[in-house]
């Protein structure tokens, strides 16, 4: 099947790669939820100071 | 902003539920592969991953065709969300799989077709991120992004079928494929649940994820006409 099996005898110490693999998954998705949330925070207080500004020329 | 839905707050809870059952099942449930070890429990999440990533490439196009017809600004918000969402599980799928390959194929990278179209398939869509900025006027922008993504959308069969068309080193687990691929496996009944239940888990995050990324975009939207309002 794969070239490993000729050369080990049981499954291949590939936990590692296993951790560092996960990181990675939860690592990119947790960062991008907080991108939302950022954004959304930032957008909230744009949008606040215009409503100001237009508020002020009315 | 208009206040968060009711079932919004449910499927949160739900999608967090349901990860944390994966990712139990995955560490735990699923038993370990007998030649690789450990390493191939990335292989869940991987596809899983690369599933949310092509969802979000054709939702963007599906969105893209219902805009050209409709003009409702409404569909380019959707179109721009599943892209995005798109671009970081794609990015999620490539990563993995190097880390996959290094102890498996004894490399990070290689120019495999399925690996190169697939870094094709995220560039592009990368490029539709970027491009989109460049484009002021709001009409013209989501007329753009809609035609990217009907066209954008061709890398997705091309991905995918790659590794059924071309000569390659990536394995094919579902339906089939070459045994003799480095890599490849066969599936125990425990592998296929965890398997099929990462899918549905990740389909579920995708939905939850893109809810949210269109109500930031329609905040987004919003903030966009109040300053063309003020700028008048």
């Amino acid at each position: 099947m794969h070239f490993l099996q000729y050369f080990q005898e049981g499954p291949a110490d590939t936990t590692n790669f296993m951790i560092a693999g996960y990181i990675i998954i939860f690592g990119v998705m947790l960062i991008y939820l907080f991108s939302l949330l950022v954004r959304q925070r930032n957008l909230q207080k744009d949008m606040e100071v215009l409503e100001e500004i237009q508020s002020e020329e009315e | 902003m208009e206040s968060k839905p009711r079932l919004l707050t449910v499927l949160d809870v739900v999608t967090v539920i349901l990860l944390l059952v994966a990712t139990y099942m995955v560490f735990f449930y699923a038993p370990q592969e007998a030649v690789m070890g450990d390493v191939q429990r990335v292989f869940y999440f991987h596809v899983a991953a690369g599933w949310v990533g092509m969802l979000g490439f054709i939702g963007a196009a599906v969105a893209g065709i219902i805009y050209l017809i409709r003009k409702d600004r409404k569909w380019d918000i959707i179109g721009l969300a599943a892209v995005e969402i798109g671009i970081v599980f794609i990015f999620i799928n490539i990563v993995t799989g190097a880390i996959w390959a290094r102890p498996i194929w004894n490399t990070w990278w290689t120019w495999d077709p399925r690996l190169t179209t697939a870094t094709v398939m995220l560039l592009i869509y990368i490029a539709y991120l970027l491009l989109r900025q460049g484009i002021e006027d709001p009409d013209r922008r989501a007329r753009f992004g809609a035609v990217y993504a009907i066209i954008g959308s061709l890398s997705v069969p091309l991905t995918y079928f790659s590794a059924r068309l071309f000569r390659t080193i990536h394995p094919i687990v579902i339906a089939g494929g070459d045994p003799s691929v480095t890599g490849a496996f066969d599936m125990t009944p425990l592998m296929l649940q965890t398997f099929m239940f990462s899918l549905l888990t990740f389909t579920f995050v995708f939905i939850d994820l893109l809810w949210h990324r269109i109500r930031l975009g329609r905040q987004a939207d919003e903030v966009e006409q109040l300053r063309l309002k003020t700028i008048q």
